[in-house]
């Protein structure tokens, strides 16, 4: 057994069995085509070209370029060229909307944050929030109006059509007209769809999403008669268990629950809550349980009715009057395979803690589960605690699955003669079974509004380019009924048009502009136009006191109790010959929207730290039991579908499922997105979108995948020597421990003082540094593409990440300990240290990486030539070489997406993380400009505020995890943080002196394993 | 690891192949003239050409500083009104020019592009005279504010007709003030003043200002590099 097997934190399996796969991860900086220049061919030729630019050097570059100034004719007052500004807008995604802040640099976007002053921000956001920039800038975007048959039109002749073609509508009442439109909290929208019911009274309205959350919905309606939207404060629950729900990353609150979920885990608090998983596939949330039981997906549903079971019959909890109509079920449930595997310590968490817990159920549940939820949390006396309710919007839509078979049936029996779509994808997201591409060729005029002329626009009669969201006017709703206003950055780049724009001309009315629009809603519910209002509420971003009030719906069980006792008997795992194929969100394409979004498809899920592809995800036990290894493609088949995925071992997977990740596989998303990855779609048929039994059967080839889990591994090995000091590169401590002993909680061992080879500096100015709590990061990777956004860092393709060349300046490495069957997960983001004795400085032959002033590593692009000696010699592994000249073929429309305050970089040099330098001197500079001219004429700027400069990674944190501040102020929240007993420095006994600091990660396990 | 397949011959091995044998008389005369090259190339890299002193652009508008700047004795802050807080002293919108020139010459031939201009909303597109590399972040807020006086990069632009580079702008040059910048201190309410002469010992009174306003200029890299 090697060294690595015996500690506890590993990052794959190919770790853990220190496999050759590993070992040249480990041992070669650049694995497997790092000897390409040493081949005698290609280094002769490269001895010529050396030879050839010697030569040609003196004659380049002999003239400056030309370059022009361009200032308005007339310059908007207050407008100063150079100086960023700030708009506050929303990116809605399937109904609910996240507000948002964006930077505009002379008139061009170029960065996105949280709105700070949103509820469902709070100034985090997550990866997709963030890339939404690139999306703005794709070239693949659809720029006119497509009619099917005569090709690109202009908008112009799509609104002579529209107005003959609605014309002739309206006089039959719309009859044979449908719409299929993306969920939408859009006021406007809504109003807008009440004028087009209005005008084409036999027109149907369809709302589809692939990824919806329908079953919440429906759950909540079997409960109390009506849907409500549940809402949770996870900040002030003890126990918190998720059944399935991923609230970190994939719920509409995700951002909001994250900051919530870390409020109410703070060490150093009075509460500490303990998280309880219940899942199947390993989800972000299930990374961060202190407890995790991992079951097949069908079995949850009973686990929920075992839990309350177990609570009522042997913790003693008692049944509210209202729900006595479980009593069956609950009896049942006592003899259910499942009911041993409900945890008699989760029982004990929840019991007897009226008002301190929360039971949250996801969208994979069956409503009579979700409806058993509202149950458990009555029954636990949280509603009104840490459960509320509010009434949903639109009560009497058909679910999204019924909605969608709906309009297929009508167009199967044609009955649809001029279908809408607004957004979606149906061609490519549709229950596989209804073939929606082939009754869309049936329909004889369909209209299709999408940002790219994808599969679906393929198949309609007319495309409308989709307005970005930072060319729209528009409005949304957030979780909690808040209106937030979206407001452009710049005018459509290719004339694209808005949903409220598109409706508007096909119902023929005015005003026809969604600005107009807007402002109609916003003063509709009003009585007179306020322009103060109006303009207060665009500069928040959000409009006040339009959140939804808090409801109290009654609880019954009438419609239900008696499916509970019927869904204990369905069995509760799959059979012998079958497999359960577990449908799930891609971790940044979501349901597929973003494939053409570089930054998504290269930013690593966090789990399977998988690039441009899905996978068939399995628990460890079920490969080893079907011989199946990393790569190996095998076939799944459902009924007559089939598809063919490449597997990935994932620790944590429950035995017997596979996880498979949709969104991937698309035909026609673009040049980046089209071919990555496996349609998992083809094999979601029916109403059931959750689960599928299927059968699993190798090809005997292989595939590969491109997974930077080992990639920059950290050299933990060698001697015994050091292994027994301990190179911890994560560390954490039992929340008991903690409390018991701060001081000694961390094991810190004591390592011989080192001895100084140079004289220390002194930073008598700013000395900056950051500190990451790994008690706070969650891993969802916002701080990853925060970071690819503001500091101009190429996307590469997979074949280069699969060589170990990704460019991201921080990277979350993911480790798991303990058991490969139930492991725990570690997320950690690591990115330069800007050590004081900086390794990578000491071995740079030109000077290329030096300290400044106040302790910044900085790299200096035009002085590297390329040695990476720096790379070799940093023990982080933080450094990334430009292989390529990523930025050469751009056009002018991507080169917009650059931020003009960092430089692109070129083939041949290095680049890291510079503690956003760019940030760092911006407010330096103003800090000082703001003089106070005092009575001697002394010029002085006032000193730089904690908190003032922010790093793009620490910006975008949900969670606030990342502090960056001056370590010479004790005070500051990175100060602090430093000199927290949790803060440990990764590496430290090498000397480098990093400037960033870890916060130990707590877990708070409990129970029997966790007094041990 | 790499194999080096190279042709036996003998006992060395042959890394060239045999035409190279023909060069081998060249290979004097290179050697003799490399050093002339080194030296040429080293010259030209410093030339005022490389470095761009002089260049003097002709601008979609004769515009001239001198009769503004200098006649007139308009302050460089009415047009370039960004400058004290921004890095860019932005070249001002035409609204700026027609601001006088509404009621002053109105239909001098000269005037033509800015009239057409600010009928139309087109910009005009002026020539950049100093122009930085691209990887090079100047602010001309920070050296504004702290008495460094516009004539000492642009040197007397209140006595340009058309405006040219004077001073080199490479970085040896900006490290030369950063290292000593005494003598290219003034008060802050002399900034602007583009006839300035200091009352006294310039060096003198550039350490008490430097002293007063607490400059310590940077060296480095990533004060300008980012």
């Amino acid at each position: 057994m090697s060294p690595l097997a015996q500690r506890s934190f590993w990052r794959s399996l190919e770790q853990r069995a220190d496999t050759p796969e590993f070992r040249q991860f480990v041992e070669r900086e650049f694995p497997a085509w790092a000897d390409e220049m040493l081949e005698p061919a290609s280094r002769r030729r490269f001895l010529q070209l050396m030879g050839a630019s010697m030569a040609l050097a003196g004659m380049t570059a002999c003239r400056w370029p030309v370059e022009p100034i361009v200032p308005f004719a007339h310059r908007p007052e207050g407008f100063v060229p150079g100086e960023p500004l700030h708009y506050a807008t929303a990116l809605e995604l399937s109904g609910a909307a996240v507000g948002l802040v964006v930077t505009s640099y002379d008139g061009r976007p170029i960065k996105v944050e949280g709105n700070p002053d949103h509820a469902y921000s709070l100034g985090g956001t997550l990866a997709w929030h963030q890339a939404a920039l690139l999306e703005l800038y794709d070239p693949d975007r659809s720029q006119h109006v497509v009619a099917r048959e005569t090709g690109p039109a202009l908008w112009d002749e799509f609104v002579g059509f529209a107005r003959a073609h609605f014309d002739a509508l309206s006089a039959t009442g719309g009859r044979g007209l449908a719409v299929l439109a993306e969920s939408s909290s859009s006021p406007s929208r809504a109003d807008l769809r009440a004028r087009f019911q209005a005008a084409f009274p036999q027109a149907r309205w369809h709302e589809y999403e692939p990824l919806s959350r329908d079953t919440v919905r429906e759950g909540a309606r079997l409960a109390f008669g009506r849907p409500y939207r549940t809402h949770v404060a996870l900040d002030r629950a003890e126990t918190i268990l998720a059944l399935d729900e991923d609230f970190l990353l994939h719920h509409p609150a995700a951002v909001r629950y994250a900051r919530d979920f870390v409020a109410g885990r703070d060490p150093d608090g009075a509460t500490f809550s303990r998280l309880w998983v219940v899942e199947t596939n390993l989800s972000l949330t299930g990374s961060a349980a202190d407890r995790r039981i991992a079951l097949p997906n069908r079995a949850l549903p009973a686990f929920a009715t075992c839990l309350l079971s177990k609570l009522v019959h042997e913790a003693g909890a008692k049944l509210p009057p209202g729900l006595e109509g479980l009593r069956p079920a609950l009896e049942a449930a006592r003899s259910h395979p499942v009911y041993g595997r409900v945890d008699a310590d989760l029982v004990l968490d929840l019991a007897g803690k009226p008002g301190r817990t929360v039971v949250l159920a996801g969208p994979r549940l069956t409503p009579e589960a979700h409806a058993l939820v509202h149950a458990l949390n009555e029954t636990l006396g949280n509603i009104g605690r840490t459960v509320r309710y509010t009434e949903e919007p639109d009560p009497d839509r058909p679910p999204h699955a019924t909605a969608i078979r709906e309009l297929a049936h009508a167009m199967g029996h044609n009955l649809v003669e001029t279908l809408v779509i607004l957004g979606g994808n149906p061609v490519y997201d549709a229950p596989a079974d209804l073939g929606f591409g082939d009754l869309l060729a049936r329909v004889k005029t369909s209209i299709r509004l999408a940002t790219y002329e994808d599969e679906t626009s393929r198949a309609c009669t007319w495309h409308v380019p989709r307005a970005h969201v930072l060319e729209s006017w528009g409005d949304a709703r957030d979780f909690a009924g808040t209106v937030c206003l979206v407001q452009p950055l710049i005018e459509p780049l290719h004339a694209g048009k808005t949903d409220l724009e598109l409706l508007a001309q096909l119902l023929g009315e005015a005003p026809s502009s969604a600005y107009e629009i807007v402002r109609r809603t916003f003063a509709a519910g009003r009585g007179e136009p306020d322009e103060r209002a109006w303009h207060a509420a665009l500069r928040a971003g959000v409009v006040e006191g339009s959140a939804w009030p808090d409801a109290r719906p009654t609880l019954g069980t009438q419609a239900w109790g008696e499916r509970i006792v019927a869904a204990l008997g369905a069995p509760a795992a799959p059979g012998p010959e079958t497999f359960e194929l577990v449908f799930g969100p891609a971790a940044s394409l979501v349901d597929g929207r973003f494939a053409n979004n570089g930054w998504l498809q290269e930013l690593a899920d966090p789990l399977t730290k998988l690039t441009w592809d899905n996978a068939a995800v399995l628990a460890p036990e079920t490969a080893t039991e079907l011989r199946l290894v990393q790569g190996d493609v095998v076939q799944i088949a459902r009924g007559g579908a089939r598809i063919e995925l490449p597997v990935f071992v994932l620790p944590g997977q429950a035995p017997r499922t596979i996880g498979a990740a949709l969104g991937y596989g698309r035909t026609r998303a673009g040049r980046v997105g089209s071919g990555a990855g496996f349609d998992v779609y083809a094999l979601r048929v029916g109403e059931e979108g959750a689960w599928a039994d299927v059968q699993l059967e190798r090809t005997g080839r292989t595939y590969p995948l491109a997974t930077t889990q080992d990639h920059f591994a950290i050299d933990t090995l060698g001697a015994q020597e050091r292994a027994e000091r301990a190179v911890t590169l994560v560390r954490e401590v039992e929340l008991e421990a903690w409390r018991h002993d701060p001081a000694h909680a961390l094991h810190r061992e004591h390592a011989v003082p080192p001895i100084e080879l140079w004289k220390p500096h002194d930073y008598p100015g700013e000395r900056w540094g950051m500190a990451i709590d790994l008690n706070a990061c969650t891993g969802c990777g916002a701080c990853v593409v925060a970071c690819q956004a503001e500091n101009n860092i190429p996307v590469v393709g997979k074949a280069e990440v699969a060589r170990g060349r990704e460019m991201h300046w921080i990277r979350i490495d993911r480790y798991f300990a303990g058991d490969p069957d139930a492991p725990e997960v570690v997320h950690q983001p690591l990115t330069c240290h800007h050590c004081e004795n900086a390794p990578c400085e000491q071995v740079c032959p030109v000077a290329a990486t030096v300290h400044d002033a106040e302790g910044l590593n900085v790299m200096v692009y035009n002085r590297c030539i390329g040695t990476r000696y720096c790379n070799n010699n940093c023990p982080y592994k933080v450094r990334r070489f430009n292989w390529f000249n990523n930025h050469k073929s751009e056009s002018a429309l991507e080169v917009m997406v650059y931020n003009p305050e960092v430089t692109v970089r070129s083939r041949g040099v290095m680049e890291k993380c510079t503690f956003c330098v760019q940030r760092i001197q911006h407010v330096r500079i103003h800090a000082r400009n703001e003089q106070v001219r005092g009575e001697n004429g002394r010029a002085e700027g006032r000193l730089i505020r904690d908190g003032e400069i922010v790093p793009a990674c620490a910006q975008a944190c949900p969670t606030r995890a990342i502090a960056f501040g001056d370590l010479n102020d004790p005070a500051s929240r990175v100060g602090r943080q430093h000199g927290s007993e949790r803060a440990y420095k990764m590496l430290d006994e090498f000397n480098v002196r990093p400037r960033t600091a870890y916060l130990a990660r707590v877990r708070n396990r409990g129970g029997h394993e966790g007094a041990a | 690891m790499a194999r080096f397949a190279m042709q036996v011959h003998g006992k060395r091995p042959l890394i060239f192949p045999k035409w190279v044998d023909a060069l081998r008389p060249v290979v004097g005369g290179v050697a003799a003239i490399a050093p002339v090259y080194a030296i040429a190339l080293l010259y030209y890299g410093g030339s005022p050409r490389t470095t761009d002193v002089g260049y003097m652009p002709e601008q979609p508008v004769p515009y001239s500083h001198e009769v503004h700047a200098g006649n007139l004795g308009i302050d460089c802050r009415y047009c370039h009104s960004t400058v004290e807080q921004t890095a860019h002293a932005a070249v001002p919108p035409t609204q700026t020019c027609m601001n006088c020139h509404a009621g002053i010459y109105p239909e001098s031939p000269k005037l033509v592009p800015i009239r057409e201009s600010f009928s139309t909303g087109m910009p005009v597109r002026w020539i950049r005279v100093h122009d930085l590399p691209d990887y090079v972040y100047f602010d001309h807020s920070a050296h504004v504010t702290r008495g460094v006086g516009c004539v000492e990069c642009h040197d007397r632009v209140d006595k340009m007709e058309t405006v040219y580079q004077a001073q080199p702008l490479s970085m040896g040059w900006c490290l030369d003030c950063h290292r000593n910048p005494d003598t290219h201190l003034r008060p802050l309410d002399q900034v602007t003043n583009m006839a300035w002469a200091p009352p006294g010992d310039r060096a003198e009174l550039g350490a008490r200002l430097r002293e007063q306003y607490g400059i310590a200029p940077s060296e480095d890299c990533s004060t300008c590099h980012r």
